[in-house]
C-alpha cells in the first residue's frame, strides 16, 4: 500500500461515480436511487483521497500540491470536496455527471506520464506555511468556480429548453441561482486565497506584496470578471443567460490562471 | 462640477472602466514587461518604438494605467457616497411608524389575531423577536404599537466596507510607487554596509548555505547585526521567507553568489611523455608557484566566473555564476616567459596555451573555491500596511455582503379591549428563503402563545 495506490482507488471510485451518474441521467433520469449509489461513490473516493494526501504529505515532508500532478490531484480533491458541499446544500444531481467529468479529467491529467510524480524537495521560496494557506484556500475557491461553470452550461441548455416550450428537468431559475450561491462562496474564498494570502506570502518571501507577475496579474483579471459578474448581477440586474456567459469566462480565466500561465507565459510562479 | 459628479456615479462607467482595466492586464501579460530595449527590437522589429511609445512595455507603470485606476477609485468613491446616504438614515433613523396598509406590500407578511389585551401582545412579540436576536425599537400611538426590529444591519454595508477596502488597497499600491524602494546587498562574512537612506548600519557575521542530502539548495542563513552609531542594537538570523524588519525597512535572504576577487585555483600538471605523472598545486589569483624539478614556475594572473569573448575579442564574464569558470595562467622558465594562456575547468580540451618555447607540459584546470556571498534584498515599502489593512477590510466586507444579509421585520398591534390584531412583514437584503421560514418561525410562535 502506498501513495500511488491509495490515488489509483481513487481514481477508480471516481470513475464508478461518473459512470453510474451518466447511465443514470441517460437512461433513467426519474430514478434516485442510482444517483445517490453514485454520490456515495464520490464520496467514498474523497474519503481514499483524503488519505492518499496525508500519505503523500507524510512521506514528502511538505504540503501535496508543489508540482503540477500534486496540485491536479489536490483540485481534483477540492472539487469533489465542494461538490458533495453544494449537493448536501442544493440537492443537484443533475450537475453531478458533467462535474466529475472534470473531475476525472482533472485525474487522468495527474495520471499521465507527463507529469513528474516524485516529491522533490522543496526549493527556498516555497518553505513556509503560507503555501499551505495560499494555495489551499485559493484551489477550493477555484472547484467552486468549476462548478459555476457546469451549471451555467446547465443553464443554457435547459433556458433553450425551456423556450422551446420543453420540460427541464432541473428548471434554469434554479441552475442559475446556484450558479450565484457557487461564486459566493468561491469568489471570497478565491479573493482571500489568491490574492491576500498570495501578497502576504509575496511580501514575506520576495519583499514585495505585487509584481504583475503573470500569474499574479492573470488572478486578478479572473478577480475582475467574476467582480463583473457579481456588479452586473446585483447592480444591474443582469441575471440568465448573460450572467452565465460572464461566469463561464471567469472559470475560463481561472483555468487559464492556473495552467496557461505556467506553460504559455514566464513569470516568477514558476513551480506551478 | 455636478456634471463630473454625474459621470462618477454611474455603474455602467465602473463595469466599462474594470472591462478596460482587465483588457489592460491581459495585454500586460502578452508583451513581456521591463525588458531592454534590445529585446524589444529582436521581438517585434519595427514595432518595438510604438510599444515603448505607447509605454506598453511598463504597462502597468505607464501614466495611462495609472490614471485609469484613479478614474476607478474616484467612479468607487462617487458610487458608494451615493448609495450610502440612504442606508445609513436607513440604519441610524429608521422610520418607526409604519401603517399596517402599508406592510401589504411586502412579499413576506403575516396576519395574527390574539384574544387578548395590547400590553400583553405587545410583550410576547418582543419576546419572540428578541429570543431570535432581533433588536426590537417600539412606539406606540393611542390604541396602535409599532414595531421595528431588525438584525445583522452590518450587512448593508458589507459592500462599502469592500469598497473601502479596495480605495485603501488602491492607494496603498500609489504610495508603494512612489515611495517605497528596493535595492540588491551583496555581503560577505564579516562585512559592515552603510544602509542607503538610512542612518543605521548591518552587517553580517556568519553566512551558510543548507543543502539537502541530494545536494539541491534548501535554504540560506544570514545572521544580521544592526549596528547604531556602531553599536549592535539587534541581532537576528534571516533566511528565505523570515525577514529582519527594523525601522521601516525590512531585509530579505534572496541569494547567494560568490566573492570573486581572489579564489583559490587548484590546477593539476601532467606530462604528455609520462602519464604516471601528476603534480597538484592549489593557489591564489596572483600568487605563482614553483614545480620541484621542472624548473618552471606557474602563476595565475586572472580568474573569470563565466567566460565569454566580447565583441572586440576582450574578455570578459558573462556573469557572477560559476557557468563556465577560467583561469589565465603563465609558465616562466628563469627570466623567459615559455607559455601563457587560459584553461577552462569545464572544457579541458579547449585549452587555449600559447607557447613561446618547447616544453612537456599540460595544464588542467580543476577546481575552485570562493569565499560565498549573501544576497540580501532591501525593502522599504511605506505602503504595505495599508494593503493589509486594506485587505481585512475587504474581506470583513465579503463576509458581511455575503454571509450577513440584513433582516427588518416591521409589526403594527392594533388593539381593540381583549382583542389585538398583528400585521407583520419582513424583508432581507440576502437569502430569503431562510428569512422567509424564520419569519414563518416567529409569527407562528407568536400565534400560539397565550
Amino acid at each position: 500500500m502506498n501513495e500511488s495506490t491509495l490515488f489509483l482507488i481513487t481514481f477508480v471510485l471516481y470513475s464508478i461515480s461518473a459512470f453510474i451518474y451518466m447511465y443514470v441521467t441517460l437512461f433513467f433520469s426519474k430514478k434516485e436511487k442510482p444517483a445517490k449509489t453514485a454520490y456515495f461513490f464520490a464520496s467514498a473516493g474523497l474519503a481514499v483521497h483524503t488519505l492518499a494526501l496525508i500519505w503523500r504529505t507524510f512521506e514528502s515532508g511538505h504540503a501535496p500540491f508543489t508540482n503540477m500532478y500534486e496540485s491536479l490531484s489536490f483540485l481534483a480533491w477540492a472539487s469533489i470536496l465542494a461538490y458533495v458541499i453544494i449537493e448536501m446544500k442544493f440537492k443537484i444531481r443533475k450537475a453531478g455527471p458533467y462535474f466529475m467529468l472534470i473531475v476525472i479529467a482533472l485525474m487522468a491529467l495527474a495520471s499521465s506520464p507527463l507529469m513528474p510524480k516524485d516529491a522533490t524537495p522543496l526549493v527556498p521560496a516555497l518553505q513556509s506555511y503560507w503555501l499551505w494557506l495560499h494555495v489551499s484556500v485559493t484551489l477550493l475557491g477555484e472547484a467552486f468556480f468549476a462548478f459555476a461553470f457546469i451549471t451555467s452550461i446547465l443553464y443554457l441548455v435547459a433556458d433553450a429548453k425551456e423556450k422551446r416550450g420543453e420540460k427541464t428537468e432541473l428548471s434554469a431559475a434554479k441552475l442559475d441561482s446556484v450558479s450565484y450561491r457557487c461564486i459566493a462562496v468561491g469568489f471570497p474564498l478565491f479573493t482571500l486565497g489568491g490574492l491576500v494570502f498570495g501578497m502576504i506570502w509575496a511580501y514575506k518571501a520576495w519583499g514585495s506584496y505585487w509584481s504583475w507577475d503573470p500569474k499574479e496579474t492573470w488572478s486578478l483579471i479572473t478577480w475582475f470578471v467574476f467582480a463583473l459578474y457579481l456588479h452586473t448581477r446585483i447592480v444591474m440586474g443582469w441575471k440568465g443567460r448573460r450572467s452565465a456567459y460572464v461566469a463561464i469566462i471567469g472559470f475560463l480565466a481561472a483555468l487559464f490562471t492556473y495552467f496557461g500561465v505556467n506553460y504559455l507565459l514566464v513569470g516568477l510562479h514558476s513551480y506551478a | 462640477m455636478k456634471s463630473v459628479f454625474k459621470f462618477f456615479s454611474s455603474v455602467k462607467l465602473a463595469i466599462v472602466l474594470l472591462i478596460i482595466i482587465t483588457a489592460a492586464s491581459i495585454l500586460g501579460t502578452l508583451i513581456p514587461q521591463l525588458r531592454s530595449p534590445e529585446e524589444y527590437i529582436a521581438r517585434y522589429g519595427q514595432w518595438a518604438n510604438i510599444l515603448q511609445r505607447l509605454q506598453l512595455t511598463r504597462l502597468y507603470q505607464s501614466l495611462w494605467f495609472i490614471t485609469l485606476l484613479i478614474f476607478f477609485a474616484l467612479n468607487i468613491i462617487v458610487c458608494s457616497l451615493n448609495r450610502l446616504s440612504p442606508k445609513l438614515k436607513r440604519a441610524f433613523r429608521p422610520r418607526l411608524t409604519v401603517e399596517a396598509k402599508n406592510l401589504a406590500a411586502f412579499k413576506i407578511k403575516e396576519k395574527i389575531k390574539k384574544h387578548m389585551n395590547l400590553d400583553s401582545a405587545r410583550e410576547i412579540a418582543k419576546k419572540e423577536l428578541s429570543a431570535r436576536h432581533y433588536r426590537v425599537k417600539d412606539r406606540q400611538k393611542e390604541n396602535k404599537a409599532f414595531f421595528y426590529a431588525r438584525k445583522r444591519v452590518l450587512g448593508w454595508f458589507g459592500a462599502d466596507i469592500v469598497h473601502l477596502g479596495i480605495l485603501i488597497i488602491i492607494a496603498g499600491g500609489i504610495i508603494s510607487g512612489i515611495g517605497g524602494f528596493r535595492r540588491n546587498l551583496t555581503f560577505s562574512e564579516g562585512r559592515i554596509l552603510k544602509i542607503p537612506r538610512a542612518e543605521f548600519k548591518l552587517r553580517l557575521d556568519k553566512f551558510e548555505t543548507v543543502y539537502y542530502p541530494n545536494g539541491g539548495v534548501k535554504d540560506w542563513k544570514s545572521t544580521l547585526t544592526v549596528l547604531e552609531d556602531e553599536k549592535p542594537v539587534l541581532n537576528k538570523v534571516i533566511e528565505v521567507n523570515h525577514p529582519l524588519s527594523y525601522k521601516g525597512f525590512v531585509f530579505y535572504q534572496s541569494s547567494y553568489g560568490w566573492d570573486w576577487t581572489d579564489p583559490f585555483v587548484e590546477i593539476w600538471v601532467k606530462k604528455r611523455q609520462d602519464p604516471s605523472f601528476l603534480k597538484r598545486i592549489n593557489l591564489k589569483v596572483g600568487e605563482k608557484i614553483r614545480l620541484d624539478n621542472e624548473n618552471i614556475q606557474v602563476s595565475v594572473l586572472q580568474f573569470v566566473p563565466d567566460f565569454v569573448i566580447g565583441d572586440k575579442g576582450q574578455i570578459a564574464t558573462r556573469s557572477l555564476k560559476p557557468n563556465n569558470p577560467a583561469v589565465f595562467i603563465e609558465g616562466w622558465q628563469a627570466e623567459d616567459k615559455i607559455f601563457s594562456g587560459w584553461i577552462f575547468a569545464k572544457f579541458p580540451d579547449f585549452n587555449r596555451i600559447h607557447s613561446e618555447k618547447e616544453y612537456d607540459l599540460m595544464f588542467e584546470f580543476k577546481n575552485f573555491e570562493a569565499d560565498q556571498l549573501s544576497i540580501i534584498e532591501l525593502s522599504k515599502d511605506p505602503g504595505a500596511n495599508f494593503i493589509w489593512i486594506g485587505s481585512t477590510f475587504l474581506m470583513i466586507g465579503l463576509f458581511l455582503a455575503f454571509y450577513w444579509p440584513t433582516r427588518e421585520i416591521r409589526m403594527v398591534l392594533e388593539g381593540a379591549g381583549n382583542k389585538t390584531e398583528i400585521t407583520a412583514g419582513g424583508v432581507a437584503s440576502k437569502s430569503k428563503d431562510a428569512f422567509a421560514s424564520e419569519f414563518k418561525t416567529i409569527t407562528e410562535s407568536i400565534r400560539r402563545s397565550k
